[in-house]
C-alpha cells in the first residue's frame, strides 16, 4: 500500500470503522495463501502509489472462490496493468474478503477553505451520482446532527426498510459519520475523503473501499 | 465555549470602536466636493439633509466652504473632536489622508474610495499599506470600495442613498454595493423600516463577524439581514450565528452548482461551496432566502410580528381561489393547516352565509364586513389548533378595503400574541386598507404565496430558536 492507503486503512481501524479483514500479496503463489487464510471468496485489488483510478486498469477483481482463480486472476490482473500503464510501479495486490451484500451508502468528507470539513452522506451507486440525493453538514457532526442528515435525503425510506426491505442499521451508519466526525477533528490535514462503499445490514456495517487526500 | 470568550476578551473593543462608525457623533467628510454629481458632493449632502443632529464638517484642501458648512484643509485643522471620517478622496490621496485621520483621533473610518484589492496587484499592496495605517492607530474601518453605512436611527446617511429609510428594526448587511443600495430604495417604496445599513465593501478590516456582532447587541435591531457573496472567515461566523437569538436570514449568491473538475472523491465533486454554505447557515440557524424579494418579505414579517408557538396555520378570506393558493402554498413549505375546535366552527358558522366555508381555510363567500372578519379574527386566534393566521382580503368594488383592515387592526392593538399575516389582493382600491394595516404593525403582501413564505421564515426562525434551548 502507499503512504495515505496504508494510513486510511489504519485510521478507519483506529476510529473503529468496521473494514473488511485484509492483507498484501506480492506474488501468486503469496495471494493464494493469504485468500486461503481471509477465507474464499475474496476480492483482489491491485497495490500501486501511481495508480488511483484501479478499475480502469482491470486492477479490480471480484467474487474469487478458489485458489485457481486467485491465482488466475494475479496473472491476469498484472498482464492487463502492464498493458494499460507500462511504466506505474507495482507492488503486488490486497486481498480483501468479499462483502456480504447489503445496503451500499457513500460517507465522505471535503475540506472547505471557509467551513473546514463538511461531511457528506448519500446513498450508493446510482442515487449519489445521478440523482445528487446528498446530505452535508460542518464538523463537528453529533449523533443527533448524523441523524437529521441521514433521514434528511429523498431516499431514506429505503434505509428505513422501504417496500418490504428489511431496514439497514440506522446507529450504524450514524458510528461511522460520527466517527469521521471526531477523526477529521484530529487530522486537519485530510482533504478529502470517501468510505464508498460502506454497506449496511440490518446489523451493522463495513467500509468496502475508501480513498482519502491530504495536504 | 467560543462565544463567551469572544465576548469578554474582544467583543468590547470591537463594539466601542463600531460605535465611532454606527453611533458617532462627529462625522468629517474627507473629499467633499462642491460639484453636484460627485460622490464627494452626494456624501456631504446625504449627511446634512437628514437630521444628524451632531457636527459635520468637509475637508478638502480646495475649498473654503461647501453647502454653507466651512471646510477645512485637512481633519487636523478640524477643531473640535471627529469620531468617524467618510473618506471619498482619489486612490492616490487615500493613505495620506487615513494617516491624518489617525493622527487626529479619529476612531471609524467608511472608505468609499475604491481602486483597491478589487481591481489589481498594486491596489491589493495599497489595501496592505491601509491596513497597517488602521491597525497602528487602533481604528476600524468599513471597506474599503464600500457605498457606505446609514443609520436610520441616528438620522444619519453616509451613503450614497438619495433619502435616509424609514425607521424599523430590520438592518441589512450587503456585500454587493449597488444592488444594497437599490434595496434600500425599494424597502422605503414597500413601506419597510430600516435601521443600519452597511455596505461592507472590500471586508479589509471590518467584516461579517464583526457586523454580526455589532447588530446582535444593537438595541434598534430584531432583525438582520444580509446579501453574501462570500464569508471571510466560516466558522467564526457560523458559531457567533448560533448564539444570536434575532433571526438572521441570508441570501448568498451563486446557487448554481460549479462542481468541481477533480474527481479524486465522490464528496470532493459533490461539495459544492453553495451545498457547504446551505449546510453551515442551517447549522447556525441563519434562514436562506432564495430571493431578494422573499429576503425583505421575511424580514418584514420577523420584524414586526411575534414568534408562532407551531406550524399550524389558520387561513382566512372572502373568496375561494386565493385561500387555495395560500392553503397549498403552507403545504409546500411545510406548514399546516389543522382543523379547528368545534366551539369555534360554532362560533364562525353564526357570522357567514350558509353556503360559506367555517372550517379551516375560512371561506366568507365575499362578506368583507367589520363584524365577520373582526369576529372570524377573533374566534381563530382564541383557537388553540391555531399557531398563526393569514387573513385574505380579495378585494372587489362591493366592499371598501379599510373595513376589514379596521376589523383585524383593532385585534391586533390589544397585543396579539400569535402572528397574523395580511394580504389585501386586488392592486387599485386596496392602498387604503393597506395603509391602514401598514401602521397597524400588520405586514401585508400583494399576494398570497408572498404571505405564506413570510411566514414560514417566522416558523422556521422560531423552529431553530426551540431546538437551541432544548
Amino acid at each position: 500500500m502507499n503512504g495515505n492507503e496504508e494510513r486510511l486503512w489504519k485510521l478507519l481501524g483506529d476510529w473503529n470503522i468496521p473494514v473488511l479483514p485484509m492483507a498484501a500479496a506480492s506474488s501468486a503463489g503469496m495471494a493464494v495463501e493469504v485468500a486461503k487464510t481471509l477465507g474464499h471468496p475474496v476480492v483482489m485489488k491491485l497495490l500501486s502509489r501511481d495508480i488511483t483510478h484501479k478499475s480502469d486498469v482491470g486492477g479490480v477483481i471480484l467474487d474469487l472462490g478458489s485458489d485457481k482463480e486467485v491465482k488466475d486472476a494475479y496473472h491476469g490482473m498484472m498482464k492487463s496493468v502492464k498493458q494499460h500503464l507500462p511504466e506505474a510501479r507495482i507492488e503486488g495486490v490486497v486481498l480483501q474478503k468479499m462483502a456480504e451484500p447489503g445496503l451500499e451508502v457513500i460517507i465522505g468528507a471535503k475540506l472547505d477553505p471557509q467551513f473546514g470539513h463538511v461531511i457528506m452522506f448519500g446513498l450508493g451507486g446510482i442515487f449519489v451520482e445521478i440523482c445528487r440525493d446528498v446530505s452535508f453538514r460542518v464538523t463537528p457532526v453529533d449523533r443527533e446532527m448524523a441523524r437529521e442528515m441521514v433521514l434528511e435525503i429523498k431516499g431514506s425510506p429505503i434505509i428505513e426498510g422501504a417496500r418490504g426491505r428489511e431496514s439497514a442499521d440506522l446507529d450504524a451508519i450514524i458510528d461511522v459519520i460520527t466517527a469521521l466526525s471526531s477523526m477529521l477533528e484530529k487530522n486537519p490535514d485530510i482533504t478529502e475523503i470517501d468510505i464508498n462503499p460502506l454497506i449496511v445490514y440490518s446489523q451493522g456495517s463495513v467500509a468496502v473501499d475508501a480513498r482519502m487526500l491530504t495536504k | 465555549m467560543y462565544r463567551v470568550w469572544l465576548k469578554n476578551e474582544i467583543s468590547g473593543e470591537i463594539q466601542l470602536t463600531l460605535k465611532a462608525i454606527f453611533e458617532p457623533e462627529s462625522i468629517a467628510v474627507i473629499g467633499a466636493s462642491a460639484t453636484p454629481g460627485k460622490w464627494g458632493y452626494t456624501i456631504l449632502k446625504n449627511m446634512l439633509g437628514n437630521g444628524f443632529p451632531g457636527p459635520v464638517y468637509p475637508v478638502n484642501p480646495k475649498a473654503t466652504d461647501i453647502l454653507e458648512q466651512t471646510c477645512y484643509p485637512s481633519v487636523l485643522d478640524i477643531p473640535g473632536p471627529v469620531d468617524l471620517a467618510v473618506i471619498v478622496v482619489p486612490i492616490s490621496h487615500a493613505l495620506a489622508v487615513t494617516e491624518e485621520c489617525g493622527q487626529k483621533g479619529i476612531k471609524g473610518i467608511i472608505m468609499v474610495t475604491a481602486g483597491f484589492r478589487e481591481v489589481s496587484g498594486e491596489g491589493k499592496q495599497l489595501e496592505e499599506q491601509l491596513m497597517g495605517i488602521v491597525d497602528r492607530y487602533g481604528m476600524r474601518l468599513i471597506g474599503p470600495n464600500t457605498l457606505g453605512v446609514v443609520n436610520a436611527h441616528a438620522g444619519m446617511n453616509a451613503s450614497i442613498i438619495s433619502k435616509l429609510p424609514a425607521k424599523g428594526g430590520i438592518s441589512f448587511i450587503t456585500q454587493s454595493g449597488t444592488l444594497g443600495l437599490a434595496l434600500a430604495d425599494w424597502t422605503m417604496e414597500m413601506g419597510i423600516g430600516l435601521n443600519i445599513v452597511v455596505s461592507t465593501g472590500n471586508k479589509a478590516n471590518v467584516d461579517d463577524v464583526d457586523l454580526l456582532e455589532y447588530l446582535a447587541d444593537d438595541k434598534q435591531t430584531d432583525v438582520i439581514a444580509m446579501y453574501i457573496e462570500g464569508i471571510n472567515h466560516g466558522r467564526e461566523f457560523m458559531e457567533l450565528a448560533k448564539g444570536i437569538s434575532k433571526p438572521i436570514l441570508a441570501v448568498k449568491a451563486g446557487r448554481t452548482r460549479s462542481g468541481s473538475k477533480a474527481v479524486f472523491s465522490h464528496t470532493g465533486s459533490l461539495a459544492g461551496s453553495d451545498d457547504v454554505y446551505s449546510a453551515a447557515f442551517k447549522q447556525a440557524g441563519i434562514i436562506r432566502i432564495e430571493n431578494i424579494d422573499d429576503l425583505f418579505d421575511s424580514a418584514l414579517a420577523l420584524s414586526v410580528q411575534p414568534a408562532p408557538a407551531g406550524n399550524r396555520v389558520g387561513i382566512i378570506s372572502n373568496g375561494g381561489g386565493a385561500s387555495i393558493i395560500a392553503s397549498d402554498t403552507c403545504e409546500r413549505l411545510g406548514l399546516a393547516i389543522p382543523g379547528l375546535e368545534p366551539g369555534t366552527r360554532a362560533s364562525i358558522k353564526e357570522l357567514v352565509p350558509k353556503f360559506a366555508s367555517y372550517s379551516n381555510p375560512v371561506d366568507t363567500a365575499g362578506l368583507a364586513s367589520y363584524e365577520t372578519y373582526n369576529g372570524i379574527v377573533k374566534h381563530m386566534l382564541r383557537d388553540p389548533n391555531i399557531d398563526a393566521l393569514i387573513v385574505i382580503y380579495v378585494h372587489t368594488v362591493m366592499w371598501d378595503s379599510r373595513i376589514p383592515a379596521n376589523a383585524i387592526v383593532d385585534i391586533h392593538r390589544g397585543r396579539c400574541l400569535k402572528p397574523v399575516i395580511t394580504c389585501w389582493l386586488g392592486g387599485a382600491g386596496t392602498e387604503a386598507g393597506i395603509d391602514i394595516l401598514k401602521a397597524g404593525g400588520l405586514p401585508n403582501y400583494p399576494v398570497p404565496e408572498r404571505a405564506v413564505k413570510a411566514l414560514a421564515s417566522l416558523v422556521k426562525h422560531h423552529g431553530f430558536l426551540k431546538k437551541v434551548k432544548e
